[in-house]
Parts: C-alpha cells; sequence; structure tokens
C-alpha cells in the first residue's frame, strides 16, 4: 500500500505540468521507450510463441507475451502509437496463425486503444494496477477476438474450452507481468526528463 | 495515423477478397525462416540431450526396436483395414491407383496464442500445397491445410474445434463425424445401432482431404444416451500433436488442379 502510494504520488507530480491545456512549459518530458527495442521484444515474443508453443502450455493456455508487450508500449506512449503498435502486431499474429482473419488485428489494435487512454494516468505508474491490469486486458481482448471471429463467420465452436483457455492465459500473463515487474522495476514506470 | 490505417485497410480487403493481405504474406514469408531456424536448434538440443542421457548401445536398441514395432503396427493397421474392408476391395484399389504422391513438410510453427490448434510447415503454394489437402504422419491423420503462403502453410489440426473430418470405425464400418475437441477428437452423429466398444480403431471416410482407411485413432468412452438419435465416442488421437516434426501433405484429387488437357 505504500509502495502505491509513493507511486501515485509520484506519477502526480510527472504529469502534473503535461496536462491537455497546460500554457506552461511542461516540467517533466516524457520519454517513450525506443521503436526499434519494442519491435525488437515483439519479434522475439512471436518467434517463442510459434516456435516455443507446446513448452509455454498450461491447461491448454500460453502466455502472451504479444499482448503484454503491446499493452505497455501503448501505456507508456498514447493512444495513437498504441493502436499503430497493435494493428502491427496484430497483423503478425494473424499472418502467423493463418485461420483467424483478422481478428487478432483488430483484437490487439483494441489493447493498443484501451491501455493507450491510461497512459498519462496513475493506473499506469504502479504495479498493484499493472499485475491484474495485464489478466484484465489479456481477457478483454480475447473476447474482442471471439467476437471478431464470430463477426468473420469463423466462430469458434467451443465457447466453454476456449473461455478455459482465456482465464487460464490471463492468469499467466498476470504472473509473467508481476516476474517481469518483480526483476525490471523500472518497467512499472513512465520514464521522463525534467526539461 | 495513417500507417495505422494503411494496416487496417489492407487487412480488411485481404478479408474482402479472401487472399493473404501482403502483410499475412511478407511476415509468413520472413517467419518461416526464423521458425526453421528455432526447429533445427531445438531438434538439436532434443537431440543432443537424449544421446547424452543414454547410452549409445541403449539408444541404438531402443531404435531399432521402435522401427520394428512402428513396423509391426503399420502392418496390423494395414491388415485389419484389408479384413474390415474386403467387400469394398475394388474401390480401395481405385483409391490406391489415385493416391498421389505426398509432398514432406516439417513443422515450424504453432499457433501463436493458442486458442486455435494450428501449426505451420515449411513448405507452400510454390511446393505444389493447396488448401484442404490432407496433413498426416506415420501415425495417422494431423489435420488439413487451412492457408498457403508461398514459403509456407497452415495446418487446421484434426483436434481443433472447427476441424470436421468424415470417419469410420473400423470394426463395423459405421460413420460418424470427428470433430476436434481441442485435445482430443470426439466422433459424432453414429447411429444408435452401431456397437461400439472401447478400443475400436477410427479411420478416415473418404472425404475431400483425405482418402479412407487413414487413422484417426481409438475409441476410449462411449457416449450413449437414451432416447437420442445418434451416439458419440472420445477417440483418443494416434498423432502425438505435442511432437510433430516431419508430415507429408497428400491430395485426394491431385489431377484437379492441373490443367485441362486440350486434346481431351
Amino acid at each position: 500500500m505504500e509502495r502505491m502510494k509513493v507511486d501515485v504520488a509520484r506519477t502526480r507530480a510527472l504529469w502534473t505540468a503535461n496536462k491537455p491545456g497546460e500554457t506552461a512549459a511542461p516540467a517533466y518530458v516524457p520519454d517513450p521507450p525506443a521503436l526499434w527495442g519494442v519491435a525488437l521484444a515483439l519479434v522475439v515474443a512471436l518467434v517463442l510463441q510459434t516456435s516455443l508453443a507446446p513448452w509455454l502450455q498450461v491447461r491448454g493456455a500460453r502466455v502472451s507475451f504479444v499482448t503484454l508487450i503491446v499493452a505497455w508500449y501503448a501505456l507508456r506512449t498514447g493512444s495513437l502509437h498504441g493502436v499503430t503498435f497493435g494493428l502491427i502486431a496484430g497483423s503478425c499474429e494473424d499472418a502467423l496463425a493463418g485461420s483467424t482473419g483478422v481478428a487478432w488485428t483488430f483484437a490487439t489494435a483494441l489493447v493498443g486503444v484501451a491501455c493507450g487512454r491510461l497512459a498519462r494516468t496513475w493506473l499506469a505508474d504502479t504495479r498493484v494496477t499493472l499485475v491484474p491490469g495485464a489478466a484484465l486486458v489479456t481477457l478483454v481482448r480475447d473476447c474482442a477476438f471471439l467476437v471478431l471471429m464470430h463477426a468473420q463467420g469463423l466462430a469458434l465452436p467451443l465457447p466453454v474450452v476456449h473461455f478455459h483457455a482465456m482465464l487460464w492465459q490471463s492468469v499467466l500473463d498476470a504472473l509473467v507481468a508481476l516476474i517481469v515487474l518483480q526483476i525490471f522495476p523500472q518497467l512499472g514506470a513512465a520514464r521522463a526528463h525534467r526539461r | 495515423m495513417i500507417v495505422a490505417s494503411s494496416i487496417a485497410l489492407i487487412q480488411l480487403d485481404s478479408l474482402k477478397t479472401g487472399k493473404p493481405s501482403v502483410i499475412a504474406v511478407a511476415v509468413g514469408s520472413v517467419a518461416v525462416y526464423a521458425q526453421s531456424a528455432t526447429a533445427a536448434v531445438q531438434g538439436a538440443a532434443r537431440g543432443a540431450a537424449a544421446s547424452v542421457a543414454d547410452a549409445p548401445k541403449l539408444a541404438a536398441q531402443n531404435q531399432a526396436l521402435r522401427e520394428r514395432n512402428r513396423g509391426l503396427r503399420l502392418e496390423n493397421a494395414r491388415l485389419r483395414e484389408a479384413l474390415a474392408a474386403a467387400p469394398d476391395a475394388a474401390a480401395i484399389k481405385d483409391t490406391n491407383a489415385n493416391f498421389g504422391p505426398g509432398i514432406e513438410a516439417t513443422v515450424v510453427g504453432y499457433d501463436p496464442e493458442g486458442l486455435s490448434r494450428t501449426v505451420t510447415l515449411d513448405r507452400g503454394a510454390l511446393a505444389g500445397i493447396k488448401s484442404n489437402d490432407g496433413v498426416i504422419d506415420d501415425d495417422g491423420v494431423v489435420g488439413r491445410i487451412v492457408a498457403t503462403e508461398p514459403l509456407s502453410s497452415t495446418v487446421l489440426l484434426v483436434i481443433d474445434g472447427a476441424s470436421k473430418v468424415p470417419a469410420i470405425v473400423q470394426r463395423g464400418r459405421w460413420w460418424g463425424i470427428a470433430t476436434g475437441t481441442n485435445n482430443s477428437v470426439k466422433l459424432e452423429y453414429v447411429s444408435q445401432d452401431a456397437k461400439l466398444k472401447v478400443g475400436d480403431v477410427v479411420v478416415t471416410g473418404e472425404g475431400r482431404s483425405f482418402h479412407a482407411g487413414l487413422s484417426i485413432g481409438t475409441v476410449t468412452r462411449i457416449d450413449h444416451p437414451e432416447g437420442a438419435l445418434y451416439q458419440a465416442a472420445l477417440v483418443t488421437p494416434s498423432v502425438a500433436f505435442g511432437r510433430l516434426s516431419h508430415v507429408l501433405v497428400v491430395s485426394p484429387n491431385p489431377g484437379a488442379a492441373k490443367p485441362a488437357d486440350p486434346s481431351e
């Protein structure tokens, strides 16, 4: 709880000067992650998910590193960058899956938009919200995927099985987010430098 | 904004036309190399671990016994099928005559999210693979091709929920539909008078992706509800989907893709 308070106070201080409509020069300038680094992470995530799938599987579900990377990048940059990166990542997943049409493209773009909307709020800067947020985002993305599959006439005919897999995937993603944030705590806070 | 709109439009256009998008072709072509490299590393690591764990002599003996066992199983399955399908011998002969040579391929990738059961092969349209071609390995039916790129293709595994394969219970020639359950196969729409038994072998019926007689799996549970029109059975697949490696892509109608002979 104490850590959360510190995180919230730090985020408020960080972004107060960057509120939309402020005329004064911001005290802190956001320092988004380098695109090449995130792109590289996406490639590694895709290779891991498609090549080592049988080893990443728990009870029929699999960790979605792609979801975590898109959500994290959107939280650090905003909606526009988030949706663009989400579209790219989702397109790659659709290309690799082969039988999903454009479902992953737009489901992942949705993650980019949703997380991008939270980019300048304290919700994006504390592990207390980031870890359950990872689970929630995974569930939202998977639900959007199922809806889009249905809309394309490619409905997955096993709702119970897939819902079970979705729940497990959200748990696994939250677990991975927790581990990563424990090892690299700096990823849990937005980077910025004083002007 | 322009980039985002372009990607969205390209994807929607591919959905509308039903053809793979530029993004899908590019990603599929590039990814197959990365996945092949990873698969090769995995294979090498697995091989190294196996050779370290087992003494060379034991490994050789084991290999020889496995080969012998596999040969006996295949022979057994062939003889059983020949015995069960004796009245249809002429039809089977025709089927064998039409059965074209398969295309060997290696599994190099899996579905990125795991919500559907698909795998990626390292051969694609350039090797002659077409949508709906069947995919088998030495144990039986693996699945069917659902998407092809120039250098790679995607296989919908027979255990996927969207997979449906016409099937026959080998012992009694009872028909059914083998549907995926994500982890195994369920034989549905079997008539109520069929006397199914646990251990019955289920094989493919003649269909658009497979010829008749390829092993799908073995019945492990029978669901025979009173008053229902049909009975169902849970089938354990004969293929180990967790360690797929080399497969054969077969087309029941290889002549269909050939151009028509103008002299005919």
